[in-house]
């Protein structure tokens, strides 16, 4: 990340609690923070909590504490507080931030069974009541081996074309932050690498700021620009406390 | 970015939703479907039944009608209130039944008609293919022209019978024939005429003439009548004579009273020395014939005769004044001394010439002879009429013909009104014997029905049919609103347990919307526009089977139907409304999901495999 930069996304001091069944999972974020252009990795095992934070990014969790959480949404990448907006209710502008600036690729695409490819794709741009510049869909669904599939139904393409089918409609609206969860688990290990290679050059292609979040260290190795791993620590039989933090030096 | 793009996508998301699971959307639509056509039936059944037998009333004006059933007196002012009321489309006066005839010259001889008024607006020959004949028209029932052997556009004699003094007479009229009606009119044989065509008919029956039509007779004169008379005579009668007066006569009684009680009754002052004899009539009026009778048992005597009548008020602007009625021709006035009236004695005849509104004046008002008081005389109509003054009298009150004041005082029982030209009083039309009422509709005819019977008026009319259709009316309204009920309650779970089903199938589409960028007030019009799409859907599903349904219940009773008719039928305005109240009934069941819709935590759904 350049130190000119501003973040497109910044926490500090987040914590999250969570009980279930009578055990409590509390998740530390002392400092989160991914620039524009950039890939980072969220890495960990299962119940760490990297689904926690990135529901938290993606403003659809609210966090139990937090001392700054800013997204550079402005037109002039002004930040805005999305910890005020949680303390608000403002549940309008959250969802404005997500329409507007958020792109999101689901495990398994998370593509609408009832609409097409197509419109599954141009669905954000619709939303934000935005026009998709002519033949940007198909430039980017040729670049991502799906020219053939744009007006067929999700349900008849296989996981991978869903899966990059998701990333183009994460793409199409030029957001400023796209997050990825576990977005190659349902695919074998080669179409996994190449998936990641795709999110890995359009964030380069589009400036966009990349998280995503896997428990494949392997994957990520050499294509995140840095990372963030989580320490578990059992606090008592039934508290956890995982406390997430960057990778040394940077990336994986 | 625009606030409503999110809320612009949602209708087009829900109908995408709904074509991707259309199988389901088509289960639905059925369902709806099957409950709003079996609605959409039963209410055309409804209608179509109901109106199809009002029709059948409404169409014939007989149903429409309110036929009198006793003859009695009508006075105008009663037609103009009752043609007030609301309700009323049709009223004309009748004449007497027995006058209600005429004689019409048949190709084989004549036959008696019967003869009924019409007026413009009359429904029994406007709905019956006739039109309402102008002067000098009449129109026909079918019977009556095929017995006439005529047709709309030709001629009838008609002929008008009396029987007066003994001796037959007759007059005749050449009619134009207007139009002959349907046979549903009736089939009787009838001649609808203009009212005054028939009132001159019945005057002539009567007696009296038709100047307007050259028919001759009689001009209905009003008879005087008085309260009693006034006998005065030089010497007193003898005991037997003095009793003999109040047998027989129309008198009550005779007493004697003073010059003053004279003067008071009639305005002269007798001389003195004559025996004075008032002869009163309690409770009934004194006519010529009382006073012929009268003056046949004191044949031979050297009498005058007065009959007077008590307590009349004329007014004369704001001014009341109470006249005295006087007559004496030379002879009588020789014998007390006096001056002969200016206008004849008092004989069996009114007056003519204007003499019957002649009046001596009292002198103190200074009014010069020839002059004219217009007046106004209490009675049945107020009478006005004017006085023209013959000279002055030394009295306070004026005196005025004792024909005049007989006139006056039958004007309080009969109507009686004043010709200006002629200088003479006759009878009016107190009023009519009968009427010919149509109401508006046959809703209007149990209302008037009653309100003439409270009116102490006999009357009949077709309410019965009229309120038995109203009880099925009511019968199957109140049988359409409970399967309705059922109806709509059954739809409308079908409706909220569908879209909820919906809502739970769907937890991660949802939820994957939101996180797009839909809020929850965005979602929750998800399954509110899925819950308008479906109705609307078995809205046009439904109305489609009811067609359907509709045409063959027609075509199975097709026989007992007449052309137009239809026992399945829905009015115009029922249609929107009973979308509207579908569409409104399809929001309110889609709240349910809508609410359910915006519960869905995004964080939680959308891993859900």
């Amino acid at each position: 990340m350049s130190a000119t930069t501003a973040p497109m996304i910044r926490l500090e001091g987040l914590v999250k609690t969570r009980s279930q069944g009578g055990s409590v999972f509390e998740l530390r974020v002392p400092s989160f923070e991914v620039g524009p252009g950039r890939m980072v990795a969220v890495i960990g095992e299962s119940g760490c909590g990297k689904s926690t934070l990135l529901d938290i990014v993606a403003l659809v969790m609210e966090p139990t504490g937090v001392e700054r959480f800013e997204i550079a949404a402005g037109p002039a990448g002004l930040p805005a507080d999305a910890a005020a907006l949680w303390a608000r209710g403002d549940e309008d502008a959250l969802a404005a931030l997500r329409r507007e600036h958020f792109g999101y690729v689901l495990q398994t695409g998370g593509l609408l069974p009832f609409l097409s490819v197509r419109r599954n794709i141009l669905l954000p741009a619709e939303l934000g009541g935005g026009s998709v510049p002519g033949g940007r869909l198909e430039a980017l669904a040729e670049g991502m081996g799906l020219a053939g599939c744009l007006d067929r139904m999700p349900s008849s393409l296989s996981i991978g074309q869903r899966q990059r089918a998701a990333i183009l409609r994460a793409l199409i609206h030029r957001p400023r932050l796209v997050l990825a969860d576990e977005p190659t688990a349902a695919v074998d290990k080669g179409r996994a690498r190449a998936i990641m290679d795709d999110m890995h050059r359009l964030a380069r292609e589009e400036s966009v700021a990349v998280v995503v979040v896997t428990h494949d260290t392997d994957l990520v190795l050499g294509r995140a620009d840095a990372a963030y791993s989580f320490d578990l620590e059992h606090v008592s039989p039934h508290m956890t406390r995982s406390v997430c933090r960057p990778c040394p030096g940077g990336a994986p | 970015m625009t606030p409503a793009g999110p809320l612009r996508r949602i209708p087009f998301l829900a109908a995408a939703h709904l074509r991707h699971e259309w199988v389901l959307t088509l289960c639905l639509v059925t369902a709806l479907a099957a409950v709003i056509s079996p609605l959409l039936v039963l209410l055309g059944l409804k209608h179509g039944t109901i109106q199809t037998l009002r029709e059948r009333l409404v169409e014939d004006p007989v149903f429409r009608e309110i036929r009198p059933t006793q003859t009695r007196e009508f006075a105008p002012a009663w037609f103009d209130d009752v043609a007030s009321w609301p309700g009323t489309s049709f009223l004309t006066p009748t004449i007497l039944p027995l006058s209600s005839v005429i004689s019409v010259a048949l190709p084989d001889g004549s036959a008696l008609f019967d003869l009924i008024p019409t007026a413009p607006g009359d429904p029994l020959l406007l709905e019956n293919g006739g039109t309402v004949p102008g002067e000098g028209e009449v129109v026909l029932t079918a019977e009556a022209a095929r017995r006439a052997g005529v047709a709309a556009g030709g001629e009838i004699a008609a002929r008008v019978t009396r029987s007066r003094g003994g001796r037959g007479e007759a007059v005749e009229a050449r009619l134009r024939v207007a139009a002959v009606l349907d046979p549903r009119a009736g089939s009787l044989p009838r001649v609808y005429a203009p009212l005054p065509f028939v009132l001159d008919v019945e005057a002539y029956k009567e007696g009296y003439a038709a100047p307007a039509r050259g028919w001759a007779g009689e001009t209905p004169q009003p008879y005087p009548s008085y309260d009693g008379a006034v006998l005065l005579l030089p010497a007193p009668l003898q005991p037997i004579v003095r009793s003999g007066l109040a047998i027989n006569t129309g008198f009550g009684r005779i007493a004697e009273i003073g010059p003053d009680r004279v003067r008071e009754l009639t305005g002269l002052a007798p001389p003195e020395g004559f025996a004075c004899y008032d002869l009163p009539a309690p409770g009934a009026p004194v006519t010529a014939s009382s006073l012929r009778a009268v003056d046949q048992k004191l044949r031979g005597l050297s009498r005058v005769l007065l009959p007077y009548v008590r307590d009349m008020v004329l007014r004369a602007g704001d001014r009341e004044m109470r006249p005295v009625g006087l007559s004496l021709d030379s002879s009588q006035a020789a014998l007390l001394g006096l001056e002969p009236t200016p206008w004849p004695g008092f004989g069996g005849r009114l007056p003519e010439g204007g003499a019957l509104v002649g009046c001596l004046w009292p002198a103190a008002d200074g009014l010069a002879p020839g002059a004219t008081v217009d007046v106004r005389a209490p009675g049945q109509a107020e009478v006005s009429f004017f006085l023209r003054v013959a000279g002055s009298i030394d009295l306070d009150r004026p005196v005025v013909p004792a024909e005049l004041m007989g006139v006056l005082r039958t004007a309080a029982q009969r109507a009686v009104a004043f010709d200006r030209q002629a200088e003479s009083f006759r009878m009016a039309r107190g009023g009519y014997r009968g009427f010919r009422l149509y109401a508006a509709s046959i809703d209007d005819v149990p209302g008037l029905y009653r309100r003439l019977k409270e009116q102490g008026v006999e009357v009949a009319a077709e309410v019965e049919a009229i309120e038995r259709i109203r009880v099925l009316d009511h019968g199957l309204s109140r049988l359409f609103w409970l399967i309705a009920t059922l109806g709509l309650f059954g739809g409308t779970g079908v409706l909220v347990a569908s879209l909820y089903a919906a809502v739970e199938r769907r937890r991660r589409d949802l939820g994957v919307l939101r996180l797009l960028g839909f809020a929850r007030r965005h979602v929750f019009f998800f399954p509110m526009a899925q819950g308008l799409i479906i109705s609307v859907l078995g809205l046009a599903a439904g109305f489609g089977g009811y067609a359907v349904l509709a045409g063959a219940i027609d075509r199975v009773f097709a026989m007992d139907l007449a052309p137009g008719e239809a026992f399945c039928t829905l009015p115009g305005a029922y249609v929107p409304l009973f979308c509207l109240s579908t569409l409104v009934l399809a929001s309110l069941a889609s709240l349910v999901a809508a609410w359910r819709a915006t519960c869905i935590d995004p964080a939680e759904v959308i891993r859900e495999q």
